[in-house]
């Protein structure tokens, strides 16, 4: 089965890098800068901001790019491993015997960015939060297109993953991007834009989970590469520029 | 003790641009005032009862008014020590 498709705009945030013309210059040298933080974007009431970690940072950073003033889209955000990081503090907490914080808590959980999100952009769209383990970026398609089937005119796909602390021993799988990164993508099934097609593939590959393959989708947007291939041992998907 | 609460409040819920000065003891503390959350209720009450040992009780039916602003709040914390 082939989808056809349009990418109406896209936005992607990662140490040094924001602008479509940065993520050209990333593409030939392919380097992160060091422990910068994402700006906050000025919707966010003040408030709100001390509760935004690096990554929910940079997942509003390339969010606040590619949503309407009418906050009319769906949003389906998906994430590999979403604030893990902060859940492996707590359990270290607590093994000292300390108790747990609260906010820390209420801030781990998957839909913790999404949560953060809708209040401090007031938004009240359909909002889904996907965990896609070693399918990679493909689920969240799959849930932005049938949206897009039920009608909506547009959908905001949203995918951010960051680096696992090295306490997670990660090998023989590939799931570490070497910085934190954000691409959201707004897409829609006619207008202007990039026209893409998205479909299954027989091959059997092994192209990395997530946080990896953000990165080859930006590579392949920003490239005269016509067709994008990811998938693991399992099923594989392709996306190919019309 | 009210200034010493309003120091446990900015340190235990990250109000980095905040300082003692801009906390009125009178004032409230959650919604329209410092406008702080119920999330921050439970990480204030966690914070007090590591400081003070005092517990208050999310069930009890004055929390409210507990909780309603700094100087309720270090009356309710000296008086429940004794």
């Amino acid at each position: 089965m082939n989808i056809d498709f349009v990418l109406r705009n896209w936005n992607a945030w990662a140490p040094g890098i924001s602008r479509h013309e940065d993520w050209r210059n990333w593409h030939e040298h392919q380097t992160f800068a060091q422990a910068e933080k994402a700006a906050i974007p000025i919707t966010v009431p003040k408030i709100l901001q001390r509760r935004l970690s690096p990554l929910a940072r940079a997942v509003f950073n390339a969010a606040d790019g590619c949503i309407d003033s009418d906050k009319s889209l769906p949003i389906v955000f998906s994430s590999a491993h979403g604030e893990v990081n902060k859940s492996l503090e707590m359990l270290k907490s607590m093994q000292k015997g300390e108790e747990v914080s609260p906010t820390a808590f209420s801030l781990s959980v998957h839909n913790a960015i999404s949560g953060l999100f809708s209040i401090a952009y007031d938004y009240h769209q359909e909002i889904t939060v996907i965990a896609p383990g070693q399918d990679g970026i493909a689920p969240a398609f799959v849930e932005a297109l049938g949206l897009l089937q039920e009608h909506h005119s547009e959908v905001l796909i949203v995918l951010y993953d960051e680096p696992l602390s090295d306490f997670y021993p990660s090998l023989p799988f590939a799931l570490n991007a070497p910085a934190i990164c954000a691409l959201a993508l707004k897409v829609s099934l006619t207008g202007s834009g990039l026209p893409l097609r998205f479909c299954r593939t027989p091959a059997h590959r092994d192209d990395g989970e997530q946080a990896l393959q953000i990165l080859s989708f930006i590579k392949f947007l920003v490239a005269d590469d016509k067709a994008l291939v990811l998938g693991n041992h399992r099923h594989s998907w392709e996306w190919y520029k019309k | 003790m009210e200034n010493e609460l309003k120091q446990l409040i900015i340190d235990t819920l990250d109000l980095e641009d905040i300082s003692v000065d801009d906390i009125d003891s009178q004032a409230p503390l959650f919604n329209d005032g410092l406008g702080l959350d119920s999330i921050d209720a439970l990480e204030l009450g966690l914070a007090i009862r590591k400081k003070y040992d005092v517990k208050i009780d999310a069930d009890k039916e004055d929390v409210v008014k507990i909780f309603s602003s700094v100087s309720t709040l270090a009356e309710y914390i000296q008086a429940a020590r004794g």
